[in-house]
């Protein structure tokens, strides 16, 4: 995959997620209304690529009102990996240089990979989560399960603790998963349905679209790193 | 621009701790008042959970889940109230109570509502049950107007 290619993927699934997001604002207030309706906009000019290095830039000046009209991030992790990508393809955007382009999307990358696996991390060095006391505290009293038929996992906490560890063994042994493009292509395809599982249970629909915003630049990286090696 | 860039800065250099340590963990109470300040509605949980939600629902809720995702943005604003206690965080909570009160979306409201207060009702586990504390509660404040009510 050519650094074009991978920056033009993240922009159109950027875009939608994007566009998704700025939808579910529309019923908000006017004020929100202000932010949204423009961001929407923007965000289907990005899909299309009409003058995407402007509509970029307009997206991270947005991005940085709703910082401050929320003051911090909406939706906790999503908005700030929205932000990372947005700040990565502002750079690649507006550098006429193809090493910053590529330095910027290498740093996305790395930090896409170090989203699994400093999750795993410190899911590993918690005795709670080895013991699989933290996902049954997940599910039995956090404000995360979408109903609350779902507490009734707490009925399995061995299924937990197999899913615990699951879930700490894949993040931490993701990286691994660059050795080849097919590892890094089931690596994704099971990452991604993890985040899918989670939108399902949890509710984080945004974290799935904006993660599978970044995988381009992975794809990008893999290739890159390992076909000069 | 300073306070800008702190808020900008945790997404460019992230720490990706994500459910590191399960910590106690907040919901949502509000009370309903007439106009001598008469409690009419006891505490009852914002916008509490259904108790099922079908799996075609959840496939729908990948495109379009605003009402979920604004619950959880209130849950940081409970927990930034807490941390690092700032107007906004309570007057973000404050306009989404009022406008379901308003919208009437919740049910059964007695007619003569006049004002409304919150609190804040975080849940932990000790051993093996689960404890709850409220950390916060609010000032009274009118429906109708956004302005404070001191009593």
């Amino acid at each position: 995959m050519t650094i074009e290619l991978a920056i033009r993927l993240t922009e159109i699934i950027m875009g939608f997620a994007f566009a998704q997001q700025s939808l579910e604002h529309l019923r908000s207030s006017s004020d929100d209304r202000m932010i949204f309706i423009p961001r929407l906009l923007l965000s289907v000019l990005l899909v299309v690529g009409f003058y995407s290095v402007w509509v970029i830039g307009l997206l991270m000046i947005l991005g940085l009102v709703m910082l401050n009209r929320y003051q911090g991030p909406y939706n906790g992790g999503a908005d700030r990996m929205s932000l990372l990508i947005l700040f990565c393809l502002c750079i690649a955007s507006f550098s006429p240089d193809k090493n910053w382009q590529e330095l910027t999307f290498g740093y996305l990358s790395v930090q896409l990979i170090l989203s699994y696996f400093i999750s795993g991390w410190v899911k590993l060095v918690n005795p709670q989560w080895r013991n699989g006391q933290a996902l049954l505290d997940v599910f039995r009293f956090s404000a995360y399960p979408v109903s609350e038929s779902l507490r009734g996992w707490v009925k399995y906490p061995r299924v937990l603790l197999f899913v615990s560890w699951a879930i700490i063994s894949f993040e931490l042994i993701f990286p691994l998963a660059l050795l080849s493009s097919t590892s890094l292509m089931i690596a994704l395809l099971i990452a991604a349905c993890f985040h899918l599982s989670n939108a399902f249970i949890f509710g984080l629909n945004r974290f799935f679209w904006i993660w599978i915003a970044a995988y381009p630049s992975i794809l990008w990286f893999q290739q890159r790193i390992f076909v000069t090696i | 621009m300073k306070y800008d860039i702190t808020l900008l800065l945790p997404a460019l250099i992230p720490s990706w701790n994500f459910f590191d340590v399960i910590v106690p963990s907040p919901r949502i109470q509000f009370s309903l008042l007439n106009k001598e300040n008469k409690v009419v509605k006891d505490w009852s949980e914002f916008r509490p959970r259904p108790t099922h939600v079908s799996v075609w629902k959840m496939l729908g809720r990948m495109f379009w889940n605003p009402d979920w995702n604004e619950s959880l943005y209130l849950m940081s604003c409970a927990e930034r109230l807490i941390d690092y206690p700032t107007q906004h965080s309570e007057d973000e909570i404050f306009r989404r109570i009022k406008a379901d009160v308003v919208e009437n979306k919740e049910n059964n409201f007695p007619v003569d509502i006049a004002k409304v207060k919150f609190r804040l009702v975080f849940i932990r586990r000790e051993g093996k049950q689960l404890k709850e504390e409220v950390r916060f509660e609010s000032q009274v404040r009118s429906i109708i107007n956004e302005y404070v009510d001191d009593d």
